[in-house]
């Protein structure tokens, strides 16, 4: 039952494709206080509808062979020379059991509260957890919050953690979508970054999880702008990429985070790092090429095979709500972001409490009306659908909708942002520019919606992202 | 320290007599390692001196009656900056038992936080000591019976730019100590000082101080000052502030070696008013010079500047902190509070006299002549009220800025503010910051231009911005102020020295040796040229051995342009300068290099232009920015990336912007230290 196939994913899900993404119908409830006015000229808008509960659970499995150099996500590095087979590893038993504590200790949302639709195992590296333990997550977020006929279950897969069994092992449990951290086509690039798998495990991984034919969702991670990086060794990477034929690609351009051995070793920019402009150059090939090969460039760093959109993260550009299970994960919850500690022992004992009552997550706490403008804005430009200006309006007000195309118009005339209609026709500047004059007043109507331009828009997302900012919160 | 500064003075001087009654917690080790030798000395010194420090009469106040002119001699302290002047004025304030010894700060008179921190007397200060003495038995006084002298000790500034404060501080004095230090001798401003002494008739006592060091060289110095002002070796004190040593002669010098003011007792009265502050329980409170006559608490005074009359609230003397005495003498020197509303009603250098008399006004002193100019803005834009409220309270203690409000386009609203000079400005800018919590971006100082139009008008120029690029009429002649400048080094610097002044424009006017190892250089210079960096970079290229000092000169035909700063062909009016033509390129290429360093990259491309009416003279291109994007959101750790475009929207506020261009403060900072 659970092993259904790809297809049938948009038409019994909740979640139509296309035009179901638009914004309105998943912001959140209004917050109990509402520190927000727009403006003195409008009145307040009404309340926005209440969010609907969440239907999204991410799972965090922390566990990694090592540690790689670029990385800062909460882990646990099992070492090399640890006297366990992953398979009988205490530590990933007692962090399950730990993880099932805290999913049977979560409040659910309502009495009749809304079957999961998406589960996703993140980590760490997910694969190296033994399939049995995989299978009582499930079965406990099963039975905690309730599970849809077809739900998307994905789980990030290492080169090297895993083989044909286990593959399959997994997709017998319920597991049905596939995302394999490959990263790199080149062994001294793969070693430079300290990936603990080789060219040959790639290979190998590409092989199992293709020969799986019921596993079509798939999706492939690489990263760009790693140190002694060419053009060359991109452009191979993404052929590769698109020979093995995921449905899915993300494409990662290398941040060098603080206390990270990257941090430590290298400067953005410098030597061995590509400059900005070569990097730059890195984004815009593989959208090129993506694109060029069939993918849509649907996210900033996401692209698919029609609808092959991962459900799971358009839970997060949607400004959707979410549970977060395990080390540091993230959740969002009636209107509120909460991380869990990112060390074992103090995770351990936030579960502790959770169990004894004593934390309250979730509930009651005013939610500033600026910082969910601002998490809109920032969640719905990373996609190529981008901002549905009517929904913005609706829900923060027409004169601060208005503010921000104003705001935002030398970027629409330079083509880094693009104008749309009702239709989705992009406007052209001089069209965008006559809507914005029309009628003040109507201007919420004028302009249905924004988006960034792809690539350039997306390339400097962060600057535009952070003017609209300027905009919501002076 | 900084808690203290922003009390008002009445309330410090409280809490300084709590820390007189505990002993002041941190003395300097150097005072406790000295203490075997020159507290003996010290002592024995005290009783010898028979110092007294209270006078008091039957009611409890000091009768200052007793002290006819004859009994009091007025004279202030002068040096080259770091020659002992500070802990000279502590050893006589603690000799004369006006202060404890060990117990008061030190550096008594030098009140103010930037003072302290810098090692500099700003702001004149005065302090009433008393002293007896025997004329021609100094060993053999008898306290019974020796008379008792009122000394009044005028601290003043040593740096040239406030030459202004000290010229008023000497107008009240009958003599001066003139300190030198016994190792590095004559420097630059203690010629400076000795010619403004000198030019008001002034007695001179010539001190050689530090002659416990073991590099002194008394004899040296006396030859100097034999050369150089020709000052008889055999008048020279031979001191040790520090120590102690040969400071029993010096208020036995002062007595006998300085006249007595000249005024006369029974004229109507006449004050010079010296300085005033604002103090926030008494108001303005005045420091006055009494010339001739009598002055009384009750009495009805009048200002012969602006005709208003006051009444005489409290009146008394500075010992060391306001002590009133009900009553001041001819020649004496003191304080009054009179009812002022604020320090502009108390024009320094105004006759105050009796309301119902009719005086001839004191010949008073040269207004202040402003001679570097800044604009002054808020940091943040909307700070504009608290930096109003902040100039505003610093300008009751320093009337000697000028003030005007202006507005710029690229900073918006702020004040084009004029200072005596360089020192001034920055002193102005670090006691805003320090005192009253400011935060600044100042504009490159600049000095005031004079410029004549074809059509026979003429327009002094404070602000490059408001001179204008194209003004239509043709330019026939520009004048900038010069100064001549006093350079005294070790003669193997000679070179290098010629070479810098040369590069500024300087023409030399004399060149001569003061002994054999050092030489004396005279040097007219543009006053433009000696505003940003001169000093540090004359002291770099000696290894930190010049001494520079400079006094105001006539204005000089000069060839001047105004120097535009275009960010993508708009002008940005803060950034404006005026330059000499010849150097105009190179300046502009050093401020065009500075920008481009210290914008950021936008999402366009940004063009930097410095141009003389439309001629680009340098051109620097900023590419557009290529990429900024998170593109890892994982997880749905939204949070994080939150923030981090939350910090670069702020940076984005703090920024100055001018037209699409956003500018960051550094820039502005960055272009202070541009010549």
């Amino acid at each position: 039952m659970l092993r259904s196939t790809f297809l049938p994913f948009f038409i019994s899900s909740p979640f139509p494709p296309a035009k179901a993404f638009a914004l309105r119908a998943y912001l959140p409830r209004p917050p109990p206080v509402c520190k927000y006015s727009s403006s003195a000229q409008s009145p307040p808008p009404p309340p926005p509808p209440p969010p609907p509960p969440p239907t999204s659970a991410y799972v965090h499995l922390p566990f990694c062979r090592k540690r790689c150099h670029y990385c800062d996500f909460p882990i646990i590095a099992l070492g090399s020379s640890t006297p366990h087979h992953p398979d009988t590893d205490p530590r990933i038993s007692n962090y399950v059991q730990l993880l099932l504590r805290e999913i049977a200790a979560t409040r659910a949302w309502s009495d009749d509260c809304s079957p999961l639709e998406t589960v996703f195992f993140g980590g760490g590296t997910p694969s190296l957890v033994p399939p049995g333990l995989v299978s009582s997550i499930l079965d406990a977020l099963k039975s905690r919050f309730g599970m849809c006929d077809s739900p998307e279950v994905s789980i990030e897969m290492d080169p090297g953690t895993f083989d044909k069994e286990k593959m399959e092992r997994l997709l017998e449990l319920g597991v049905n979508r596939v995302s394999l951290g490959v990263q790199a086509f080149q062994e001294e690039l793969l070693r430079a970054c300290g990936r603990a798998h080789g060219l040959k495990d790639v290979y190998e991984a590409i092989e199992i999880v293709t020969d799986c034919s019921e596993l079509q969702n798939w999706s492939m991670d690489l990263i760009s702008s790693l140190p002694h990086q060419s053009q060359e060794m991109w452009e191979e990477s993404l052929r590769c990429a698109i020979s093995a034929r995921p449905a899915h690609v993300s494409v990662y351009d290398l941040q060098v985070e603080q206390g990270t051995k990257f941090g430590h070793l290298y400067t953005p920019g410098e030597f061995p790092l590509p400059t900005e402009m070569q990097s730059a150059d890195f984004y815009r090939t593989a959208s090129r090429m993506l694109s060029g090969a069939g993918y849509s460039h649907y996210e900033i760093s996401s692209y698919c095979k029609d609808r092959y959109e991962c459900k799971h993260n358009l839970t997060y550009w949607l400004n959707r709500s979410f549970y977060g299970f395990g080390l540091g994960s993230a959740s969002y919850i009636n209107g509120v972001r909460f991380s869990r500690p990112r060390r074992l022992k103090e995770y351990e004992e936030w579960v502790q409490k959770l169990e004894d009552g004593l934390v309250v997550l979730h509930e009651d706490i005013s939610v500033d009306t600026k910082d969910m403008a601002m998490d809109v804005v920032m969640l719905s430009l990373r996609t190529a659908k981008g901002l549905d200006l009517r929904g913005f309006a609706k829900c923060f007000g027409k004169s601060l909708a208005r503010s921000l195309c104003q705001a935002l118009r030398q970027y629409v005339e330079s083509g880094h942002v693009v104008a749309m209609d009702d239709d989705r026709n992009m406007l052209s500047y001089p069209e965008f520019e006559l809507k914005m004059s029309e009628d003040s007043d109507e201007m919420g109507n004028a302009v249905a919606s924004i988006r960034l331009s792809d690539p350039d828009g997306f390339l400097l997302s962060n600057e535009l992202i952070s003017i609209a900012f300027g905009i919501i919160s002076p | 320290m900084s808690a203290l500064v922003r009390f008002s003075r009445a309330a410090r001087s409280k809490l300084r007599c709590n820390l007189l009654r505990h002993p002041y917690p941190c003395i300097p080790p150097s005072s406790v390692l000295g203490v075997d030798a020159s507290l003996l000395h010290l002592c024995l010194d005290e009783r010898s001196f028979c110092s007294q420090s209270r006078h008091d009469n039957r009611d409890g106040g000091i009768d200052l009656s007793q002290y006819s002119p004859e009994k009091i001699r007025n004279f202030s302290i002068i040096a080259h900056v770091d020659h002992g002047k500070s802990t000279l004025a502590d050893r006589l304030l603690e000799l004369t038992q006006t202060i404890k010894r060990g117990h008061g700060q030190p550096q008594y008179l030098d009140k103010l936080q930037v003072e302290r921190e810098r090692g500099i007397t700003v702001k004149a200060q005065t302090a009433a000591m008393f002293h007896r003495h025997s004329f021609g038995h100094p060993d053999a006084c008898d306290s019974q019976t020796a008379p008792c002298f009122l000394l009044n000790l005028i601290d003043t500034p040593g740096h040239v730019d406030f030459s202004y404060e000290v010229s008023r501080s000497l107008a009240a004095c009958q003599g001066a100590l003139l300190v030198v230090d016994a190792a590095q001798g004559v420097q630059a401003q203690t010629v400076a000082n000795f010619y403004l002494a000198f030019e008001s008739n002034l007695s001179i006592i010539p001190v050689i101080n530090k002659i416990d060091q073991p590099t002194a060289d008394p004899d040296r110095v006396k030859a100097q000052l034999k050369s150089l002002f020709d000052l008889d070796p055999k008048d020279v004190l031979l001191t040790s502030a520090k120590t102690g040593q040969g400071l029993e002669q010096v208020l036995p010098a002062v007595i006998e070696r300085i006249p007595p003011p000249p005024g006369k007792c029974d004229s109507p009265l006449r004050m010079l008013l010296l300085d005033s502050y604002y103090d926030e329980y008494k108001g303005v409170i005045c420091h006055v010079a009494v010339v001739d006559g009598t002055l009384r608490k009750g009495d009805k005074i009048a200002s012969a500047a602006t005709g208003q009359s006051y009444e005489v609230l409290d009146v008394g003397i500075m010992h060391p902190e306001l002590t009133p005495t009900g009553m001041l003498f001819t020649g004496q020197v003191g304080y009054v509070v009179s009812g002022m509303r604020s320090t502009k009603e108390a024009r320094v250098g105004d006759t105050l006299y009796h309301a119902k008399s009719v005086v001839t006004p004191l010949p008073g002193f040269k207004p202040a002549k402003h001679m570097v100019f800044s604009g002054l803005y808020p940091a943040n834009g909307s700070d504009f009220e608290a930096l109003n409220h902040a100039i505003e309270r610093l300008t009751c203690n320093d009337a000697s800025v000028s003030v005007a409000k202006e507005s710029s386009t690229a900073l918006g609203l702020g004040f084009r503010c004029g200072f005596l000079g360089l020192l001034h400005m920055d002193v102005f800018h670090q006691r805003l910051e320090q005192e009253y919590g400011a935060q600044l971006i100042s504009t490159v100082p600049t000095v005031p231009y004079i410029f004549e139009y074809s059509d026979g008008s003429k327009v002094q120029v404070q602000n490059p911005a408001a001179l204008s690029s194209n003004p239509g009429k043709r330019v026939t002649a520009c004048w900038e102020p010069s100064v001549i400048a006093t350079i005294i080094i070790p003669s193997e610097y000679v070179g290098p020295v010629i070479t810098l002044c040369s590069e500024r424009r300087g023409e030399q006017l004399e060149y001569s040796f003061i002994d054999s190892q050092r030489a004396l250089m005279k040097y007219r210079l543009p006053l433009r040229e000696i505003i940003v960096d001169f000093y540090n970079e004359l002291k770099s290229i000696t290894s930190g051995y010049a001494t520079f000092d400079y006094e105001d000169s006539e204005y000089q035909k000069s060839d001047l342009v105004k120097l535009d700063i275009l960010l993508n062909g708009q002008p940005v009016d803060a950034m404006a300068a005026i330059v000499h033509n010849l150097k105009a390129q190179r300046v502009g290429r050093e401020l065009v290099d500075k920008l481009k360093k210290f914008i950021d990259r936008h999402m366009f491309e940004i063009t930097i232009q410095a141009a003389i009416g439309s001629k680009v003279v340098a051109r620097e291109t900023l590419s557009a920015m290529r990429k900024n994007v998170l593109a890892k959101c994982y997880g749905g750790d939204v949070t994080r990336k939150k923030k981090l475009l939350e910090k670069q929207k702020e940076g984005k506020k703090r920024m100055k912007r001018v037209g699409s261009v956003d500018i960051p403060q550094e820039a502005f900072h960055e272009l202070l230290k541009v010549s």
